[in-house]
Formats: C-alpha cells, structure tokens, sequence
C-alpha cells in the first residue's frame, strides 16, 4: 500500500456517515413540511405523521452526530493561516484549469470553511427545531420565526451539500476513498494538502 | 359566487347562548362539565366541542357593573394564518364562499395552524385532529344559514353577502371591526367599545416570518438546489475535475 496514505480513521468516517444518513432522512422527511410541492415525499416513511416522527428522531441524531464530528476536526478546522486566506482569494483555483500550488494543511479553506458553516447550521436548525417539536409550546411569534429559520438554514444547508458532494466526488477525483475507506492516494495528498501530507509522509 | 360573511352586532346580543347551543346540535359537539368561575361565561373558552362562545367582558365601574358579550369564533380571514401555515393542502381551504373550513382527513396533526392564527382559534380533538367553526359549510352549501345565526332571537348574528352586510351597516352608521384586516375578515363586529375591550387585537396581522419563509425562502431555496445543482455541473463541463496524474510519478515507475 506505498502508494496509499491513511486519512480518516474508522471513528471519523462512521461519524461521517452517521452525519449524512441522518442529513438525507431529515431531508426527505422535511421536505413535505416545507411547501406543498414536496408534500409526496410523506409516502416514503408511510405517511405524514410518520415522517414527522422519523425527522424530529433523525433531527436528534444529526445534531448529536454533528457536534461531535466538528469537535473531533476542530483543532484543524478553526485555524486559518496565510496559506488558507491565500486559497480564499484564488477560490481554491477552481476557476480555472491550470494547477495552482496552495500549499494546505488536511483540510483546505474551503473545507475549513464548511466545517464551520455546517456545524452553525446544525445548531440553527437544532435550536430552532426544539421550539418546533411542539409548535404550541411557545408563542406565536417565536413559533413562526423558528419555522421561517429552519427553512432557511435548510435551504443553505441543501446548497451547501450539492456543493460538498461535488467537490468531494466528481469535481476532486480519489478525495471519496479517504472517506469510503479512510486511505487517499499519496499524489492526491501532494496535490490536495501538500503541508499536510510532508507531515505524515515524515511520521 | 359572492363572499359570504357574519356580521356580529354586539350591541344587539343577550347572551342567551343559543348560537352555542343551536352550533353543538348542528354539528353534533359534545356537552362538557365546567366548573363555576363566579360567572355566567361558561364554558370559559373555545374548545374541540365548542366552535363559538359567547365572552362576557365584565367591567367595574365604580358600584355599576358593566357587561359586554361578544360571540367569538374563527375569524374567517381572507389571508388566513392558519391556512397559510398548514403543510397540507386542502386540510385547512377557502369554501367558495370564502369560508375557512377544514377536512380532518387531510390533517396530518402538525399543529402548525394553532399558533398560525392571529385569534388562538383552532382546536385539536381526541383524535389530535383540527377543529374549529367551519361557518355550517354543509348548510351554507344548501342555501342555508349557519346554525348559530339560525338560532339567534335578537339577529345579533347576521350572515350573509359580505359587501351587503357592509353597506347596510355603513347606511345605518355602524363602524365595523375587520372590514379590511387581513385581506377582510369574514367575521365583521359592530363593537360597542374599542376592540381591545372585547380582547380582540387592534391591528390582527400574521407574523411577517410566515410570509417571509412561504413567498421569499421557499422558491429561493428551490431555486438555490437546482442553481447549485446547475453550476455543479457547468464546472464540470467547463473548468473540469480537479485530477491528479498517477503516471507521471518516477518514484513509482515500473509498479508498486
């Protein structure tokens, strides 16, 4: 395996997708709370009721499983130096075809970035969602000003993920394998996270 | 088909309760045991079994005692909160009188719609489903009038055209609550006080977060999916993967 370097640990990736099943059922289950276009998806748990049981359930499960996925990569991803402000102004160079030499630590800017925006939303929408649970427990202005947010910060959220899944499949090919079986390809690392990867290339 | 609406003169009312009465007949609502509050107001508000009431507003004035009476209800609003908030479609509907009414079929118990309402009226039943005055929309359908106003000695309740109830009570010099509250209420008062005597709120309005999450987030978060959805796949075709070349390593010429 010379040619693989370990990324994430089997902790991290199980937390990971721990993170993303509970994300995509809260979706398919909000979505028919949200607009009477998506009110259909409701079928997929076998009713309305039922799927707003699986989403405050799955909703418990996303935001316990979010804050510790952030805290576990907290050290990294709340730390930004010249380089990551570096990759902020040249947008990571994903504007253009030529290969640009950020040098970036594990994580890069923009994943750091995300981490943060992520871990905001789950605790806009966890907040916001306890005032929800039983839309009859406070008044009427929080009520309405809680579901006008969780709808807000589900939109950003399904943004964020289109975004998130792109460039973490298609758009940045073997950057998956780091998170299917926690080994990346030492040239993905060079070109990826070349600090990152001199670093536990020495260990 | 003209809009329909009460009109509720509260200086005409006894509080004989026959409404409440006539409106648990009609709609086969079920008699409930109160406890005496030391007044003749009973029961002491709206409930699954009680879709009007009437409120007894009951002032002190010096070795007077002032009595108002108010029937309270739904309010019948044009842009109804309640309907605004529901998730599903039809469960809370405009009749084509312009009526609020409600099919428990379609409720799916999210109680979103009671704190939807500007004028806390609707109730769960036993069966966690919504409930609340529907204007006889099985009556009114036929030709009939509402229960309520059915039973009213004093024509304290009146239903009908909502711009004819308007006019009359505009020629007799009746100042009217709701005229144009919410897109107009469907319940229109002639009050004897100012309204928040009667507990009614002087300006009702729905939150502005409920239109802001239904006409502004909503299509903006469709539209924000399919855009990053879209932009996804034009950077793919445009600028491309990011890719690494694995063949050009000479360390690992030749297999590993």
């Amino acid at each position: 395996m010379a040619n693989y370097v370990d990324r994430f640990n089997a902790a991290d990736r199980i937390l990971h997708w721990i993170v993303a099943i509970s994300f995509f059922l809260l979706m398919l289950s909000g979505l028919g709370l949200f607009a009477h276009t998506f009110f259909g998806y409701f079928d997929l748990f076998g009713g309305p009721q039922q799927g707003i049981m699986v989403h405050k359930w799955a909703g418990v499960v996303f935001f316990v499983s979010s804050v510790l996925l952030f805290l576990r990569h907290v050290g990294e991803t709340c730390r930004f130096d010249a380089d990551d402000r570096q990759w902020i102004a040249k947008l990571g160079g994903y504007l253009s075809r030529k290969h640009q030499d950020i040098p970036q630590g594990k994580f890069n800017a923009g994943q750091k970035l995300y981490s943060i925006f992520a871990i905001l939303a789950a605790l806009v929408l966890g907040v916001t969602g306890l005032v929800i649970w039983d839309p009859t427990a406070y008044s009427r202005e929080l009520t309405q000003f809680s579901l006008m947010l969780h709808g807000l910060f589900f939109t950003l959220s399904m943004v964020g993920m289109v975004v998130h899944v792109y460039l973490a499949t298609i758009g940045n090919p073997g950057t998956l394998d780091g998170m299917l079986y926690g080994q990346v390809r030492k040239r993905w690392a060079k070109k990826h996270a070349s600090k990152w990867y001199r670093k536990v290339a020495k260990d | 088909m003209k809009r329909k609406s009460f009109l509720i003169d509260t200086t005409l009312c006894t509080a004989c309760r026959s409404c409440q009465v006539a409106c648990k007949q009609w709609n086969k609502l079920d008699a409930e045991a109160t406890v005496n509050r030391g007044s003749y107001e009973n029961p002491p508000d709206l409930t699954p079994q009680l879709y009007n009431q009437i409120q007894f507003i009951e002032q002190d004035k010096g070795d007077d005692l002032q009595w108002l009476f108010i029937n309270r209800r739904c309010m019948h609003c044009a842009d109804a909160g309640c309907v605004k908030v529901c998730p599903s479609a039809g469960a809370l509907y405009h009749t084509k009188e312009g009526m609020v009414a409600f099919n428990q079929d379609k409720c799916i118990e999210c109680h979103y719609c009671v704190n939807g309402c500007p004028f806390d009226v609707p109730r769960y039943d036993a069966r966690q489903k919504v409930t609340k005055c529907h204007a006889c929309s099985d009556r009114v359908q036929n030709g009939l009038a509402p229960a309520c106003v059915k039973a009213c000695p004093t024509q304290a309740l009146k239903f009908g055209d909502r711009d004819q109830l308007i006019a009359e009570a505009r020629a007799a010099g009746k100042k009217l609550y709701g005229e144009n509250d919410l897109g107009g209420l469907g319940v229109l008062y002639v009050l004897d006080d100012q309204p928040g005597t009667y507990r009614l709120p002087k300006n009702p309005a729905i939150p502005a977060s409920i239109f802001f999450w239904k006409d502004v987030v909503k299509p903006l978060g469709i539209l924000g999916f399919w855009g990053a959805v879209g932009v996804a796949a034009l950077h793919y075709v445009t600028v491309g993967p990011q890719k690494f070349d694995e063949s050009d390593d000479p360390q690992h010429k030749g297999g590993e």
